[in-house]
């Protein structure tokens, strides 16, 4: 398994890439992750939430709650990275996992979620994305 | 070349992949693949070096190394298990594949100098802890599989009200105890699945609440059973207005495998001459395998039976 350990620990930033902008090609996991915490410190959060307002139509509430819901559905490690990116099925949901995880949301949010929609919900962003327009328009209805 | 219908097919010694008859026409062939009996690194690179890019690339983007060793061994096993019915034409690295308008992956054969590919079916599932593909030769095929002992996060009759149809709900509600309720509601799911599957729909085109699996008691009279078809109950799917898709048409298994797993299994009967449908018990081949290492014929204690009218070889003819 070793090798694919190795060519794992090159992938494992790029979640964290998607909130900045390409800042060139890191070949190296380790800069990566420097990078990342730089940021962090020099108010990255407000250029993160304005990544949001851009990327993500979602509101960050919401963001929040589908990731919980996600967390406990597929029973991540809290150390897991969770990103409005990251897809489902890379972190091991099957079949029965995205309908357990769209049945929670619908509970959570009060919603109710069409089979034919069930298989564009593929990440946390696509999952917020749809509960915010379904909770739109039942407010208008 | 097209010898593969005319090879007699070997036994199964342990060696890189033995060519393999295809399965006939009422036959259904099953491998499964244990992760835990993965464990050589040379044999994982080995594996990795079958896959295409895109392949590599959606393994290594897995989280974890469990995800990623379940990932690499579905496509492993795919590309493995169909190259053994090409008579040695095609080796494992070399398929490519395509996927119909809902995403059921099917076979892109690269034909040349007139060689004429097999005219076969499979589909995968995957658990963490066993990888499944069934083959079939003309018919459509869906399968699932499940751990026997998964537990659903919300509450088994929510879910089946939400899901799944009113018969079926009402099927697990009448169940007290909670440790069978959920054994049923785990057939159900993995049948329904499988359905699903066949169909080349998946879940999200043909919704679960629009079709019934139920048990039926074995009708006798006009089945050609043979002395290992099981007395369980037949399997039948009952779909809502949906004439288009005659569900008569749709046979099933399901077998409990290793003692751990629940295995479903769809396919569409063969049709008679006058265009209706044979009522002949599935004839089932299950083979434990770690490609390119061992396959095994599997036990009749590795495979039971739980419902559907079948019979279990335990050798591929």
């Amino acid at each position: 398994m070793s090798t694919v350990s190795a060519a794992s620990a090159t992938f494992t930033s790029p979640n964290r890439l998607s909130f900045l902008s390409k800042q060139g090609t890191g070949n190296n996991a380790s800069n990566l992750k420097m990078v990342t915490a730089g940021w962090a410190k020099n108010g990255f959060p407000s250029l993160r939430t304005s990544r949001f307002r851009v990327s993500c139509a979602a509101k960050p509430e919401t963001v929040q709650k589908v990731c919980d819901i996600v967390r406990k559905q597929l029973a991540l490690p809290a150390e897991t990275d969770l990103t409005p990116e990251s897809k489902f099925s890379a972190l091991g949901a099957d079949s029965l996992d995205t309908v357990e995880i769209v049945m929670s949301l619908e509970e959570e949010f009060g919603i109710s979620v069409e089979e034919e929609s069930s298989q564009n919900i593929t990440t946390v962003r696509e999952a917020a994305d749809l509960i915010e327009k379904l909770v739109q328009s039942k407010a208008e209805a | 070349m097209n010898i593969h219908c005319l090879q007699r097919a070997f036994s199964s010694a342990s060696s890189s992949l033995v060519p393999l008859q295809l399965p006939s026409p009422m036959d259904t062939h099953f491998w499964y693949v244990l992760p835990e009996e993965v464990k050589s690194a040379s044999l994982v690179n080995e594996y990795l070096g079958l896959l295409s890019p895109c392949e590599r690339d959606n393994v290594l983007s897995m989280r974890g190394d469990q995800l990623k060793k379940s990932a690499l061994l579905a496509r492993v096993l795919v590309r493995t298990t169909i190259a053994r019915y090409t008579n040695f034409q095609v080796d494992p690295k070399s398929l490519k594949f395509t996927k119909n308008r809902y995403g059921k992956p099917g076979v892109d054969w690269q034909t040349e100098d007139g060689w004429l590919p097999p005219s076969l079916h499979f589909n995968i599932s995957h658990t963490s802890s066993l990888i499944a593909c069934g083959v079939t030769v003309d018919s459509p095929i869906g399968i699932d599989v499940e751990e026997k002992s998964r537990r659903l996060n919300n509450h088994i009759l929510a879910f089946a009200r939400r899901y799944f149809s009113s018969c079926e709900l009402e099927h697990l509600t009448v169940i007290s105890d909670p440790e069978i309720q959920r054994q049923e509601f785990m057939k159900l799911w993995t049948l329904k699945e499988a359905y699903v599957k066949a169909l080349g729909r998946g879940f999200s085109a043909a919704p679960f609440k629009t079709f019934t699996i139920r048990f039926k008691a074995p009708t006798r009279g006009n089945c050609l059973s043979t002395d290992k078809a099981t007395e369980a109950s037949e399997i039948i799917v009952e779909s809502f207005g949906d004439p288009k898709n005659l569900t008569s048409n749709w046979q099933f298994a399901l077998v409990e495998l290793a003692g751990s797993h629940y295995a479903a299994i769809c396919i569409e009967r063969a049709k008679t001459i006058e265009g209706g449908n044979f009522s002949v018990p599935m004839k089932l081949t299950v083979r434990r395998t770690i490609p390119f290492v061992e396959d095994e014929s599997v036990s009749e204690n590795s495979v039971v039976a739980i419902g559907g009218q079948l019979c279990i070889n335990d050798h591929i003819h």
